[in-house]
């Protein structure tokens, strides 16, 4: 069976500067792979770079494929219908809409034997959302963006989600719920790039880890491996320090 | 040594350019069409300012335009002054206009601020059609011949033939402003405000002054071209002020290219050279002018010259496709 | 002066200015476009109606839609063209390609209609009311009807609807609506649909009130502007209480000042609120 999400010969430019460089990554089915590295390796603009999106003006070169098939010719809504869901850093919920329609636009019948998930489905896996429905997205706290951007992602039926820095501001405690509850889904059958700068509470979490650094991956092996990894803990440390 | 060389080609090219009219045959329509390039040309000069250092669109050059032409008019028939005197004038106008409409839109960017302006068009057009201190919408007629007595000699142009000198000494006066303005610190200043504001505020440059200052260089000059404009139609109604005008400032900036030096000139010259001797009667002429300014802001964002330099780069590329240094985002420039 | 008659020339002037500005109202709520041409959309509306009626032979009730008809197609083809330029945001180089647009609108329509001015005669526009000292027509009537309809129209769809709160998506944030699986493309260009559509519709009904020229259409930019500045950019609500206001206030002022200067007259009202509050500027998003 081929990997769920598979990358290869992954390159992008801004103007002239080539910032990732990504010779092959493979995510299988209900996997988690951890994705660290200091700050500017490219973490971010790897996750983006697999659904084609940017928020300024990157040029994605490579072959991305879903499930085998090939979808690195597709625009980023496209590659969204099929399976490939972003949950960006920073911004990732609509702040003048409420927590009922952020969640209202969802794939219900996206076939494939893809998993669906339904507005009481999210609600049921973050209750908070659901005491919280009627607030508008820009009311909501660090924690409740998170996972109502991670509940609007599953409403999209997602084969693969990709996972930018989802414990940015957010305290300790929330960090490992959020994270646990992708640990969850994974056993259910979702796959999960995640991109962490909190390498201690990724490495709870994930199957694999790959290191980036100036957009390269530097190294990757199983999460028990990594974990004493002197190059993982300088990177650790380098994550404590800011 | 390079100096001296360049001084010699563009001492060649000035004198060139004095004897293209009689080049083309010499024929009156010749010089006709040859000084409405010069005044059109020393319009649009104003507004490149603006769109290509300033980065800003404004729509309400015409508005200059019109003063520049209305106070030579005014002053010309209801006081009977000469050139110079409607000259200072036009240019005084113009900068006090300016200065208040620069003051209004200080704080404005983009759209809103390229709506303000073209408010200030439209506003200025219903008080031309209307105000009876600017002739309503008869217009002033009667504006005397353009007639300079200096005391010790006097020029006076009868023909358009004979206001050809005229114009082309304003063309290389205005020329060598724009020049010399994008070689000054405030042009310096406004093409820092308009590609990297951040750096501009950090080097100490007050974005809003440098506006204000860029405006108030723009104005005269797009006012001395109505001021010859008035003497060259011998009357003035409130058509300085439609939108043929703008649309044609507009386009003669963008067609060629912007931030070239000799960009608006040859826009004008290829906008007119149609309209005078291809035309296809106003209203093709003016669906022909809209469609170019369309197609070249939808697709070529660098003009004819943009286009240009990218077909040659292209052609080079292929035959050196070995290498792969492919300048990205080098296409986009300004 | 007779207030009451004013008061009425207003409340229709009002509406007026609503129901041309609403299109505009979407397109820069939700693309974040601003279209010039918008002012030579209206009168090409007006004008396709007339011809409908004038040379087709169709009832004016046809006439109206097929003349909505002509403006979704004009805002399609505006889209195709500035699609690239919407995709970068680049707001400029769309705003000069938008006046180019209604140059050549204007061309296109002097070719075709000539340039004479025609009276744009409806079932309704022939027919007076009078009511003491009040007069107004039954094209009056229309004109405020027809505005009330399509604002309730538009804000429901746009609050209750899916395609509303996707154009909602849109609106606040284009990149991370592609994230939800959403083609902005096909948004934007519903949007230009609306704004044809819209348009067309308010030349066709407010046309009849005056003669019709194909050199009109700069004084309808420019109040759609001041309505769309007052009413907060993007406001649905906020437009229609902007136009009626500024209806009133045009009526009075050509009442008892001077009717030649009412454009003047109304851009001084904007300049004054943008030097009072030029925070009002910042864009609004979701089209409320």
């Amino acid at each position: 069976m081929s990997p769920v999400l598979e990358l290869a010969d992954l390159s992008v430019r801004y103007g002239g500067n080539r910032v990732l460089d990504i010779g092959a990554l493979s995510l299988g089915q209900g996997e988690v792979v951890g994705v660290v590295g200091a700050n500017g390796a490219g973490k971010s603009t790897l996750v983006n770079a697999a659904l084609g999106w940017s928020r300024g003006a990157a040029k994605v070169s490579g072959r991305i494929a879903l499930c085998g098939r090939d979808i690195s010719r597709m625009p980023v809504q496209k590659r969204v219908g099929e399976g490939l869901c972003l949950i960006p850093e920073g911004k990732l919920i609509f702040g003048t809409m409420t927590v009922e329609e952020n969640l209202a636009e969802g794939e219900d019948e996206p076939g494939d034997g893809r998993r669906t998930y339904g507005v009481d489905d999210v609600y049921a896996l973050f209750p908070r959302l659901k005491e919280r429905r009627g607030h508008l997205g820009s009311q909501l706290s660090g924690g409740e963006r998170q996972m109502l951007g991670i509940g609007r992602a599953l409403r999209l039926a997602p084969l693969a989600l990709l996972l930018d820095e989802p414990s940015i501001g957010l305290a300790p405690k929330l960090v490992v719920t959020v994270l646990e509850t992708v640990r969850e889904l994974c056993a259910d059958g979702l796959s999960v790039l995640l991109v962490e700068q909190n390498v201690k509470a990724a490495i709870a979490v994930v199957d694999r880890m790959i290191l980036l650094e100036r957009g390269r991956i530097v190294l990757e092996g199983p999460a028990a491996e990594m974990k004493d990894n002197p190059r993982i803990a300088e990177a650790y440390l380098g994550a404590q320090k800011r | 040594m390079n100096h001296a060389v360049n001084a010699l080609v563009i001492l060649a090219l000035v004198v060139v350019g004095y004897f293209l009219p009689m080049a083309f045959g010499g024929g009156g329509a010749v010089y006709s069409a040859f000084v409405l390039i010069a005044i059109f040309a020393v319009m649009s000069y104003g507004l490149d300012l603006i769109v290509s250092d300033l980065g800003e669109v404004s729509l309400g050059h015409p508005v200059f335009f019109a003063a520049g032409a209305y106070a030579t008019g005014i002053i010309s028939v209801r006081l009977g002054l000469g050139p110079l005197p409607t000259l200072a004038a036009s240019i005084g106008v113009a900068m006090l206009l300016a200065g208040v409409v620069g003051l209004i839109t200080l704080k404005l960017r983009e759209f809103v601020f390229s709506l303000v302006t073209y408010a200030v068009t439209v506003v200025g057009l219903t008080l031309a059609e209307n105000w009876s201190f600017l002739g309503g919408s008869d217009g002033l007629t009667g504006i005397p011949l353009f007639q300079l007595d200096l005391g010790f000699a006097g020029y006076k142009a009868v023909t358009d033939k004979d206001l050809w000198p005229v114009a082309y000494v304003l063309l290389l006066a205005v020329l060598w402003l724009v020049s010399a303005f994008r070689r000054s610190t405030l042009g310096k200043a406004a093409m820092t405000v308009h590609l990297n504001p951040r750096l501009a505020t950090m080097s100490g440059i007050d974005p809003q002054r440098t506006r204000l200052m860029v405006f108030l260089v723009s104005a005269p000059i797009t006012a001395s071209a109505g001021w010859l404009y008035a003497y060259q139609r011998a009357y003035i109604s409130a058509d300085v002020l439609s939108p043929y005008f703008l649309i044609l400032m507009l386009t003669a900036v963008v067609i060629v290219g912007r931030g070239l030096l000799l960009a608006p000139l040859i826009g004008v010259a290829l906008i007119l050279v149609q309209e005078k001797f291809l035309s296809f009667g106003g209203y093709v002429d003016r669906i022909i002018l809209g469609t170019a300014l369309i197609l070249t802001l939808a697709f070529l964002p660098g003009g004819i010259a943009g286009a240009f330099k990218a077909g040659f780069r292209y052609l080079r590329g292929k035959a050196a496709s070995k290498s792969d240094t492919i300048e990205g985002g080098a296409t986009e420039w300004r | 002066m007779n207030v009451g008659q004013q008061i009425i020339n207003g409340l229709v002037l009002g509406h007026s200015f609503a129901l041309v500005a609403i299109g505009w109202t979407v397109l820069l709520g939700v693309a974040r476009l601003v279209n010039f041409a918008h002012g030579q959309m209206y009168m090409l509306g007006a004008f396709v109606t007339w011809a409908a009626i004038a040379e087709f032979g169709l009832p004016y009730m046809l006439a109206v839609p097929f003349s909505m008809v002509v403006g979704i197609m004009v805002g399609f083809l505006m889209q195709q063209v500035l699609l690239r330029l919407t995709l970068k945001q680049d707001l400029v180089s769309i705003m000069i390609v938008t006046l180019g647009f209604g140059h050549v609108l204007h061309g296109v329509a002097a070719l075709v209609f000539g340039s004479t001015g025609q009276i744009l005669d409806t079932p309704f526009s022939t027919k007076n009311v009078y009511y003491g000292d009040l007069w107004f027509t039954w094209q009056d009537v229309a004109i405020v009807m027809v505005a009330v309809i399509v604002f309730i129209a538009l804000k429901t769809v746009l609050e209750k609807s899916r395609l509303g709160r996707i154009a909602r998506m849109v609106a606040e944030d284009p990149k991370l609506a592609l994230l939800g699986g959403i083609d902005v493309r096909k948004v934007y260009f519903g949007v230009f649909a609306f704004e044809g559509a819209a348009v067309a519709l308010a030349g066709a009904v407010i046309g009849p009130r005056t003669p019709i020229l194909t050199s009109m259409g700069f004084d309808e930019v420019i109040m759609t502007f001041v309505v769309v500045v007052l009413g907060g950019i993007g406001s649905v609500w906020g437009s229609y209480l902007a136009g009626i206001s500024l209806g009133l206030f045009t009526a009075f002022f050509g009442a008892l000042v001077s009717p030649a200067y009412t454009t003047p007259a109304a851009f001084l009202v904007l300049i004054a609120v943008l030097v009072l509050r030029p925070g009002g500027l910042a864009a609004k998003p979701g089209g409320h």
